[in-house]
């Protein structure tokens, strides 16, 4: 019968240290770069679109580039709750993603910081998604934004003229580009 | 009941139901089965003669409704919520069919409680959607969806209600399979008894096993059981439903043994599951959320029997529960975690008769929980202390066929949020919450076999940590949530009407209900955005709210030969506003019936099930459609060489309807599962 009161002492035991271990999360919590808009401008900061709790300012010339070429710089800017203008976070953390809707046509050149080229592949229609990537995931991102992409053109009628010795420069459908810390900040009003 | 009680009813199909209200309570895990009392029955005239009952008639009755056995088998699927969801007053709500949970009268979430093995289910599966039962259905042995005043040893909320699993992960009492010839082994000190049983279906193509032993060496009482689930993308009528898998594992070990007069135990579970939330749609993440949670349970509980009067129990369990949950986005990036950490302490004495009082148990439940968040979610880390007192009694003799049964439950809870850069800090604030509930329930034999109840009661619950903290986006459940700090606690007043007829050819039962709810707690779509997110605005608001329903069931008693079973539940929900608009997510009029013929060893069936449209909506809610579904069952079972086996084939949808549950956040992107064919095969020796 001891040994029956020592098993059965043992089995205890063995159940109770089964549930010692610690149960604790692995990542952080992580606050949220809150945009209520997005504003893009091309490279003479003319406002090529805007939207604004989910609506599109039609009167925006919108996104367009030729098939073979590479548009210019696009600069993104955000819109806070009160409509007013702020820049994309300037950290290690935050940096811009986009999805293409169809990567045949267009296609993203990146540079670093809160801009982008456009790159035509195809004459067509598709469209952009543009996110605030922090670490894996979306702090905020546009409705799916319309691109045209026009008549191809040759290379040397482009009215971009892509710098291919740009390190920086990387694309890609889906960017999943971390601590992109170029600060591409032109001054204007 | 008193010391003794004659109940003469007219059908002989009653007794077996009578003598089991006759014999001693069920509360502790079906242990003080052994303390049945002293009963006597005359099949010839029908009558049963009780003495010291602990139990009213009624709760014996609705004993014979808890699924267990074959009745259990028959209905067993991929989930509780889906193996339950034909009893009377239950829906599902869901987020693919891993994310299943009960509805019980149109209330969800806190609402409703599942426990296991009579103890807290350590999970998340109340807070959110998306979020899974952590619980294999395959390994349980009973499913008990508690009603009336019973509801309160084990939670607030009267107008909702408790499922209790039943694993009997601690093996107080091995069961030996019903019909199974006696083994030779169990007149000597070892005794050994075992089960498998597997599952597979084409709806979710996949199989479900488990294996489980049970053993007693002299005294000493030991259990094992291993369980796996792994199951495909859900079919459905318009396609596959991408990333709906499930993977589960479960491993149970429990060990009992008796000194004298105490008996104790312990068991240790864990649950493993994998599972998918799908995505790829408008509101949707691109790719779904894959989830991962795991818990384990450990459980000891303690028994002791005074010697003058050993069903006097009074009992001591505590249970140590860590639960893991993590969403990820992609393989690599968790969207979303929580690590859950809960001891609870429940003691409860049981006394079988003291006064005019029979079957008393009161005691008390004590709780620590601590929930700490991980990636994107915006609910601070916060510990939760609860406490509650709780009392049911029955008493009888004021008028002839009247028993009433009491109860009562009060404590308090109180949440501890800590400083989190995703809260707000004028959000993080102590809140302490008084509840107390009470019900009463009057059931009079109006006459033989007839039972006419009325249950009064008072509901509450204190607002969950989300509720209260939480404020930001829930990509999982494709929601933008906003919690209110200040809320009070829900309360409400309610009635359950109910009438059963217990005859010598049928049984029915029909039953109205009503809960008027003052701050009734439940996240409303407000119509907003989250622009950053692109998500809907979810916000808790407290409103009043008034909650009516009813349901109805009948089945034939014959146990050979022709079988008939039918049942429906309504319910519809109002707030207190000047149009008294609808209450969110209230399922729709619901009924099924099943047409079968029983021979000694094989029952075959048709059966249906049909929704009508739901058209009550609240503010941005969509319709949803009715439906109707037919399918056919056949069952083998018999026994041989010190074992009973059981082959169970069943046909769900045949017809490939096009079936949208109201209450899924999916039901306008695809509809449930499709065509479904399902074999369940077990052996217990």
């Amino acid at each position: 019968m001891k040994r029956i009161h020592f098993l059965a002492i043992a089995i205890f035991s063995l159940i109770f240290a089964a549930c010692g271990d610690s149960n604790s999360t692995s990542t952080e919590q992580h606050e949220h770069f809150e945009v209520e808009g997005w504003r893009l401008y091309s490279a003479e900061w003319d406002t090529l679109y805007s939207v604004y709790r989910g609506k599109e300012d039609s009167k925006l010339p919108g996104l367009k580039v030729n098939a073979n070429c590479m548009s210019a710089h696009i600069h993104v800017k955000f819109l806070d709750e009160n409509k007013k203008e702020i820049a994309g976070p300037n950290d290690d953390e935050h940096s811009l993603g986009w999805d293409v809707g169809d990567s045949k046509i267009l296609d993203i050149h990146f540079e670093g910081g809160w801009g982008f080229h456009l790159k035509g592949l195809k004459k067509g229609e598709t469209t952009l998604i543009l996110k605030v990537k922090h670490h894996d995931h979306a702090d905020a991102k546009t409705p799916e934004i319309k691109v045209v992409v026009d008549k191809a053109l040759d290379a040397d009628k482009c009215p971009f003229q892509e710098d291919e010795d740009d390190p920086s420069t990387s694309s890609g459908t889906e960017h999943e580009h971390e601590g992109g810390n170029h600060n591409h900040e032109h001054d204007h009003e | 009941m008193s010391m003794k009680a004659e109940i003469t009813i007219t059908s002989t199909i009653m007794n077996s139901t009578l003598i089991r209200a006759a014999m001693g309570s069920l509360l502790l895990g079906g242990f003080l089965h052994s303390f049945a009392q002293e009963f006597i029955q005359d099949l010839g005239y029908s009558t049963v003669v009780a003495e010291q009952s602990s139990e009213t008639i009624l709760d014996g009755l609705r004993e014979d409704e808890v699924l267990k056995a074959q009745k259990l088998d028959r209905k067993i699927s991929t989930t509780i919520a889906e193996t339950i969801k034909n009893e009377p007053d239950i829906a599902i709500r869901s987020m693919g069919p891993a994310a299943a949970r009960p509805v019980i009268k149109g209330l969800s979430g806190s609402h409703v409680t599942l426990t296991e093995d009579g103890s807290f289910c350590g999970d998340m599966s109340a807070t959110s959607p998306d979020h899974a039962v952590a619980s294999e259905v395959l390994t349980a042995h009973k499913l008990r969806i508690v009603r009336g005043p019973q509801i309160l040893s084990h939670s607030f909320a009267t107008a909702g209600g408790v499922i209790q699993v039943e694993h009997n992960d601690i093996p107080f009492e091995i069961a030996q399979p019903q019909g199974a010839p006696t083994q030779s082994a169990a007149v000597s000190n070892i005794q050994i008894h075992g089960y498998i049983t597997d599952y597979a279906e084409s709806g979710q193509p996949g199989f479900a096993t488990v294996v489980g032993v049970n053993g007693n060496i002299h005294g000493l009482s030991l259990k094992g059981e291993l369980s796996a689930r792994n199951m495909g993308d859900m079919q459905t009528p318009n396609g596959t439903l991408k990333n709906t898998e499930i993977k589960n594992k479960s491993i149970a070990v429990g060990a009992a043994y008796s000194f004298e007069r105490f008996h104790l135990g312990a068991s240790f579970r864990t649950f493993n599951s994998n599972y998918g939330i799908p995505g790829g749609f408008i509101g949707g993440h691109p790719n779904g959320v894959d989830i991962e949670l795991s818990k384990r349970d450990l459980t000891l509980r303690g028994l002791y029997l005074p010697a003058q009067k050993s069903s006097d129990t009074l009992s001591v369990t505590f249970r140590l529960n860590q639960y893991h949950h993590t969403e990820y986005e992609t393989k690599e990036y968790v969207g979303a975690e929580f690590a859950v950490n809960q001891e609870n302490v429940r003691i409860e004495k049981f006394i079988a008769q003291s006064g005019p009082f029979f079957g008393i148990h009161f005691g008390g439940e004590f709780d620590i929980r601590s929930v700490e968040m991980g990636g994107y979610v915006f609910t601070p880390p916060t510990n939760s202390y609860t406490a509650s007192l709780f009392s049911v009694a029955s008493l009888n003799g004021w008028r002839d066929g009247l028993e009433i049964t009491l109860s009562a439950r009060l404590g308090g809870a109180f949440f501890r949020p800590q400083e989190s850069i995703v809260a707000d800090k004028d959000a993080i604030e102590d809140r302490n919450f008084a509840l107390w509930a009470i019900a009463a329930e009057f059931s009079q034999r109006v006459a033989p076999g007839k039972f006419l109840t009325l249950n009064v009661f008072r509901t509450t619950r204190a607002p969950t940590i989300e509720e209260l903290y939480n404020q930001g986006p829930h990509l999982a459940a494709y929601t933008y949530e906003r919690g209110n700090h200040k809320l009070d606690a829900e309360s409400g007043y309610g009635a359950e009407l109910e009438f059963r007829d217990y005859g010598e050819i049928i049984n029915w039962r029909a039953a109205v209900h009503s809960t008027w709810f003052l701050n009734y707690l439940a996240p409303r779509a407000t119509g907003d955005t989250n622009w950053s997110q692109i998500l809907p605005i979810y916000q808790v608001s407290g409103d009043d709210a008034l909650l009516m329903g009813a349901s109805a069931s009948v089945e034939t008693v014959a146990e050979t030969g022709f079988y008939a079973q039918a049942g429906a539940s309504y319910v519809c929900g109002f707030y207190q506003n000047e149009n008294w608009s609808d209450m969110p997510q209230i399922p729709p009029f619901k009924f099924h019936g099943e047409i079968a013929y029983l021979w000694t060893h094989v029952r075959t069936g048709i059966n249906t099930e049909f929704a009508l449209a739901q058209n009550r909506l609240d503010r941005y809610e969509e319709r949803t459609p009715g439906y109707a579904t037919f399918g056919a069952s056949l069952e083998f079972h018999w026994s041989l060489t010190l074992a009973n086996y059981s082959i169970i084939l069943r046909g769900d949808n045949l017809f490939n309807a096009d079936v949208r549950n109201h209450l899924s956040r999916l039901k306008s992107v695809m509809p449930e599962k499709g065509r479904n064919v399902s074999i369940l095969a077990k052996a217990e020796f």
